[in-house]
C-alpha cells in the first residue's frame, strides 16, 4: 500500500509540474547533470535532443509523425513507404531527403534490424522485409533508429553529431556537453537557448548542484526516489518505462528448458523489490505491465523454491556466470538473486557486464516503450535480442505471443521500474516522453525572456 | 424555481447520470459474456465447473452478480453446468483493466492444465467531473479534435476551427459536428512549440479572418449552397492580428442584412511570429507604449470609452486607460490567457481568466475589474485540462475556451454565466 501512495504522490508531482497554465518564456540555459553519457546509444539524453526520427511515440505512447508525415504498407506488412517531410534540413544546413535517411539507418543498424533492406525512392523511404514488420513504425520511432547525418555535402563524416532535432551540438569541455536551440526546428524553435548537459556525475554531486543552484534536472534512481522525497526534491516521475528482467541463455548448461523454468521458478521478487528498490518497483512476472495489456495478473510471480528444486531434479550444472551492469544497484539485484539461485542448487557467480559477455545469466534493463502492446512487446524483446515479429492487436493473441515467448525461460521479468528526475524551481512545463526521459525542447525557464 | 436550486438540481441529474454509466446494466455485459462462454466451452466442452468471478477493475462490484448470472446462463446454454469446489474442472473469471481498455478473462482449468480466454471490453470512458461554484460559470463541450485547435469560431452554417497548419469547417449532423471541409493554411514556416491564431468573424457570419504566425487568411461562404461551401485563401502576411472583438449587433446576425464585409475590430496587435506572444506594438494606438503581452481585452467603459487589458509577458496584469498604463492587482492567479464576456450579471462585463497553474487542475474564473482591482466574481470553473486559449464569441455573451486534456485531445468548450 505504501508503495502505491509513493507512487500515487510522485504522480500527481508530475501533473502538478506538467499542467503549468501561464505561457512559456523563451531564453536562457538548462543545466542538466547526468551519471552516464549524453550520447549513449540508446536512451542518451542528447540523443533525442539533437535527433529524430521517422516516427515518434507522442506522450501518450501513440506513434505519430516526425520526420515521416505518413506511411503505408504493402504486401502484409513486408513492404513499408514513409514519405518524408518537406522543407527539413540538418544542421549543417543540407536538406534532409530519402538518401541521406537510407544512409543513417544503414549505418544505424547493420544487422539485427527489423527491416531486410531500406532504400530511398524519390522523397520516401521504402522497407522492404523477409519477415512482416506489422510494428514497423512504432519500432522507427524507438532511440536506435534516430537519423543522424552520415556525410556531410562535402563527403565527409562529421566530427559530432548532427541531426534535425530542436538542438545542435555547440561544445564539449571538460565532460560538458552545450547545445544550442536550432532556430529553423521543423517542430518550432525550442523555448531554451541552450543546455548544457554535464555527463558522469554521482548522484549525490548532482543533487548538491541541484540544491545549491548549479544545476537545473538532476537524475532520481527509483531506489533513491524516497531519499529525494525526504530532501524535499521537486520530483517527476514516468509510469513504468522499463522492465528488470534476468535473460537466461538457451545454450551450454542452460540449453535444457527444464532448468531454466527451475531459475524462474527459484527467484525471489520480494527482497528485490523492498529491499534493493526501496518499494519502487512493481514486482511482475510478464514482460508488459498490467498497465498495458491487463492480464499481466496471468503469469503468478511468487517463488516456488520446491518446485524450483523439483525441476533441477539430480541435475547439477557447472558454475554458471551472471552478469549486471556496473551500476551498484543492479550489482546488488544480481548478489540476491544468486543466492536464490544458489538456494535452488545452482552454483552462480556474478561478474561484470563488461568483463562477461557471454554469461549464462544477464540481469539487465528492457524499454516499455508506448502505448501499443503489440509495437512494445515487440521493442522489447528486440532489445533483449529477440527477433520476433509481434502481429495481432486482440487481448488474446497478445497474451499467446507474450506466454510463448515468456514459455521458453529464456526472459523472466522480475521488476518493473520508472524514471525520475528532481527539478529546479525555476524549469517549468516540464514532460516526460513516454520513455521516461524528459522532454526538454518543450520545457522553459522563469524570469527569462 | 431559484437559479441556485436549479442547479443543485443539474448537478444532482448530473451526479446520476455519471452514476447511471457505471451502474449494473445487463445490456451492456450480455454480448461479453456470449463471447467469453463460447470461448470458454472451446476449452472445456460441455460438463460441470466451479465459477469464480473477481473484480481487479475500477468498476463496481455491483457488476459482478451481472456478468456472474449471465455468464452462468449462457454456459448452461452451451452444455456447461456449475458444480461446487470440488469440481475437477475450475472457471475463473477476472474483471480486468488495462490503463486505456477492459478485458473480461477467464482461466479454465482442467486438472492441472490451465488456458485463458479473453474478451475485450473497449476502452475506458473517462468520468467527467461536474463544475461546481456561485455566480456560476457553466461550459458545454461544442467540438473535440486530435488535432490541437488554436480558436474557433462559430457561423450560422457551422463552426471554423483553426488549427496550426490547416482550418477546418464543421456543420451539424445527425451525430453532431462532423467535418465539412479542410483545408492547408499552405504556410513554409516552421512550427511553433505555443502555437497560436485567431479567427474574427465578419457581421454577416458568411465570412471570416484568420491569423497565424505570419500567414493571413480570409474565408467566404456561398450563402445559398447546401451544405455550404466555404472558399478559403491565405498569403504570407505579418499584419497585425485583431486582439479586441466587441460584441456585435446580432439583431440581423447570419443574414444578408448585417452586411457583407463590416470588420468588428477596434484594435489590432502585431504577434512575434518566431515567438509566442504580441510585441507590444497595437494599432490604433492607446496613447502609451505597451510592452509585450500574451492576451488582451477591451473591457467598456463609462461614456462609451474602452480600456485595454493586457497580460503582459512579465506576468503582469496591466490596463491602458486614458492614456496611461496602470498595474491591475488581484490577478496573481491569472494564467496567461483571459478574455471578456458580457454575461449582464453584476457590472455587465466580466474578465473570464485561465489559471494560473498553481493548484493541481485548470480553472476558469470570472472577474469584474471596476478599477484597478481585479474582483473575483464567481466560483473557479473547474476544466478537465489545460486551457490554450480563450476568446470572446461574437455575441459576446460567451467564451470560448480550448482545452487540452490529459489524453492530449483538445477539446472547445463554450462557457456562458448564470446571474445568481
Amino acid at each position: 500500500m505504501s508503495r502505491h501512495f509513493a507512487i500515487s504522490f510522485f504522480l500527481v508531482l508530475v501533473c502538478v509540474c506538467a499542467w503549468a497554465r501561464t505561457r512559456p518564456h523563451y531564453g536562457g540555459s538548462l543545466r542538466v547533470e547526468i551519471a552516464g553519457d549524453p550520447w549513449q546509444n540508446p536512451d542518451g539524453l542528447a540523443r533525442r535532443l539533437v535527433l529524430d526520427g521517422l516516427t515518434a511515440l507522442d506522450a501518450n505512447g501513440l506513434v505519430g509523425p516526425a520526420l515521416a508525415v505518413d506511411w503505408q504498407s504493402d504486401d502484409s506488412d513486408h513492404r513499408w513507404q514513409f514519405r518524408l517531410r518537406q522543407r527539413v534540413h540538418f544542421h549543417d544546413g543540407s536538406p534532409l531527403n530519402a538518401e541521406a535517411v537510407a544512409m543513417a539507418l544503414n549505418t544505424a543498424c547493420a544487422a539485427n534490424c527489423p527491416w531486410t533492406a531500406v532504400r530511398a525512392v524519390g522523397s520516401s523511404v521504402v522497407f522492404t522485409g523477409d519477415s512482416p514488420m506489422p510494428n514497423l513504425p512504432a519500432l522507427l520511432a524507438s532511440d536506435a533508429y534516430l537519423i543522424m547525418l552520415t556525410r556531410t555535402a562535402d563527403g565527409q563524416t562529421p566530427a559530432n553529431p548532427i541531426g534535425t532535432g530542436p538542438f545542435q551540438f555547440a561544445s564539449l569541455n571538460n565532460g560538458t556537453l552545450t547545445l544550442t536551440a536550432n532556430d529553423s526546428c521543423w517542430q518550432g524553435r525550442p523555448f531554451l537557448d541552450e543546455i548544457a548537459i554535464a555527463s558522469n556525475r554521482g548522484i549525490r554531486d548532482q543533487w548538491l548542484d541541484l540544491s545549491v543552484g548549479r544545476a537545473d534536472i538532476a537524475e532520481v534512481p527509483p531506489q533513491e526516489l524516497r531519499q529525494a522525497e525526504q530532501q524535499r526534491l521537486s520530483v517527476v516521475v514516468s509510469p513504468p518505462v522499463e522492465v528488470v528482467a534476468l535473460h537466461v541463455s538457451d545454450w551450454g548448461p542452460l540449453s535444457n528448458a527444464v532448468l531454466r523454468a527451475a531459475i524462474a521458478q527459484a527467484i525471489d521478487r520480494n527482497p528485490l523489490s523492498n529491499v534493493i528498490f526501496q518499494k519502487q518497483g512493481e514486482i511482475t512476472a510478464s514482460l508488459l505491465p498490467q498497465s498495458l495489456t491487463g492480464y499481466a495478473f496471468l503469469f503468478p510471480a511468487d517463488r516456488d523454491l520446491n518446485k524450483a528444486i523439483e525441476l533441477r531434479g539430480g541435475i547439477s550444472p557447472p558454475q554458471l556466470t551472471l552478469a549486471a551492469d556496473t551500476d551498484p544497484t543492479m550489482q546488488l539485484a544480481a548478489q540476491r538473486i544468486a543466492l536464490n539461485l544458489r538456494e535452488a542448487g545452482f552454483n552462480v557467480q556474478v561478474a561484470n557486464a563488461r568483463n562477461a559477455p557471454h554469461a549464462d545469466l544477464a540481469l539487465r534493463k528492457l524499454p516499455l516503450g508506448g502505448a501499443d502492446p503489440a509495437a512494445a512487446l515487440e521493442t522489447l524483446l528486440r532489445s533483449a535480442g529477440e527477433n520476433v515479429p509481434v502481429a495481432g492487436r486482440d487481448p488474446i493473441a497478445l497474451y499467446r505471443a507474450e506466454h510463448d515467448v515468456l514459455d521458453l525461460h529464456t526472459i523472466v521479468p522480475l521488476l518493473d521500474l520508472p524514471r525520475a528526475w528532481a527539478v529546479g524551481s525555476r524549469v517549468r512545463d516540464l514532460r516526460l516522453r513516454a520513455d521516461g526521459t524528459p522532454e526538454l525542447a518543450g520545457a522553459s525557464l522563469e524570469g527569462t525572456q | 424555481m431559484k437559479p441556485s436550486k436549479r442547479i443543485c438540481l443539474l448537478a444532482i441529474l448530473g451526479a446520476a447520470l455519471v452514476r447511471s454509466l457505471f451502474a449494473a446494466s445487463p445490456g451492456a455485459w450480455e454480448q461479453p459474456a456470449s463471447e467469453l462462454a463460447e470461448q470458454i466451452v472451446a476449452i472445456l466442452g460441455p460438463g460441470q465447473a466451479h465459477l469464480t468471478i473477481r473484480n481487479l477493475s475500477t468498476l463496481p462490484n455491483d457488476e459482478i452478480p451481472v456478468i456472474r448470472r449471465l455468464l452462468t446462463q449462457d454456459l448452461k446454454t452451451h452444455g456447461v453446468s456449475m458444480a461446487g469446489e470440488e469440481s475437477a474442472n475450475t472457471i475463473r473469471v477476472t474483471l480486468s483493466e488495462s490503463a486505456r481498455e477492459r478485458v473480461l478473462v477467464a482461466e479454465v482449468g482442467e486438472g492441472t492444465q490451465t488456458q485463458v480466454a479473453m474478451v475485450n471490453l473497449g476502452p475506458i470512458q473517462a468520468e467527467r467531473l461536474p463544475a461546481t461554484g456561485g455566480l456560476t460559470l457553466m461550459s458545454q463541450q461544442i467540438l473535440t479534435s486530435r488535432e490541437p485547435v488554436l480558436d474557433l469560431l462559430e457561423t450560422p452554417s457551422g463552426i471554423v476551427a483553426l488549427e496550426p497548419e490547416q482550418i477546418a469547417i464543421f456543420a451539424r449532423g445527425s451525430d453532431g459536428w462532423q467535418q465539412q471541409q479542410r483545408m492547408s493554411t499552405g504556410t513554409s514556416h516552421a512550427q511553433a512549440r505555443d502555437p497560436r491564431g485567431a479567427l474574427l468573424g465578419y457581421a454577416s457570419g458568411w465570412s471570416f479572418v484568420a491569423w497565424l504566425p505570419g500567414v493571413e487568411c480570409s474565408g467566404s461562404a456561398a450563402v445559398q449552397s447546401q451544405p455550404t461551401k466555404w472558399t478559403i485563401e491565405c498569403r504570407e502576411n505579418d499584419d497585425p492580428w485583431a486582439i479586441t472583438q466587441p460584441p456585435l449587433n446580432l439583431t440581423n446576425w447570419g443574414t444578408a442584412a448585417a452586411g457583407e464585409n463590416v470588420l468588428v475590430t477596434p484594435i489590432s496587435a502585431f504577434y512575434n511570429s518566431a515567438r509566442n506572444y504580441f510585441t507590444g506594438v497595437i494599432s490604433p494606438s492607446v496613447g502609451v507604449d505597451l510592452p509585450p503581452f500574451y492576451a488582451a481585452a477591451l473591457l467598456p467603459r463609462s461614456a462609451g470609452n474602452g480600456a485595454l487589458l493586457i497580460g503582459g509577458i512579465d506576468g503582469k496584469v496591466q490596463l491602458a486607460e486614458n492614456g496611461a498604463l496602470k498595474v491591475v492587482s488581484g490577478t496573481r492567479d491569472w494564467g496567461s490567457d483571459f478574455a471578456v464576456l458580457h454575461s449582464g450579471c453584476g457590472a455587465g462585463v466580466e474578465v473570464i481568466a485561465s489559471s494560473s497553474g498553481e493548484a493541481a487542475s485548470d480553472s476558469l474564473r470570472a472577474y469584474e475589474v471596476p478599477a484597478l482591482e481585479a474582483v473575483p466574481a464567481s466560483a473557479p470553473l473547474a476544466i478537465d485540462g489545460t486551457v490554450t486559449a480563450l476568446s470572446t464569441a461574437p455575441d459576446g455573451k460567451s467564451v470560448l475556451a480550448v482545452v487540452r486534456n490529459a489524453a492530449n485531445q483538445y477539446e472547445v468548450d463554450r462557457v456562458t454565466a448564470l446571474c445568481n
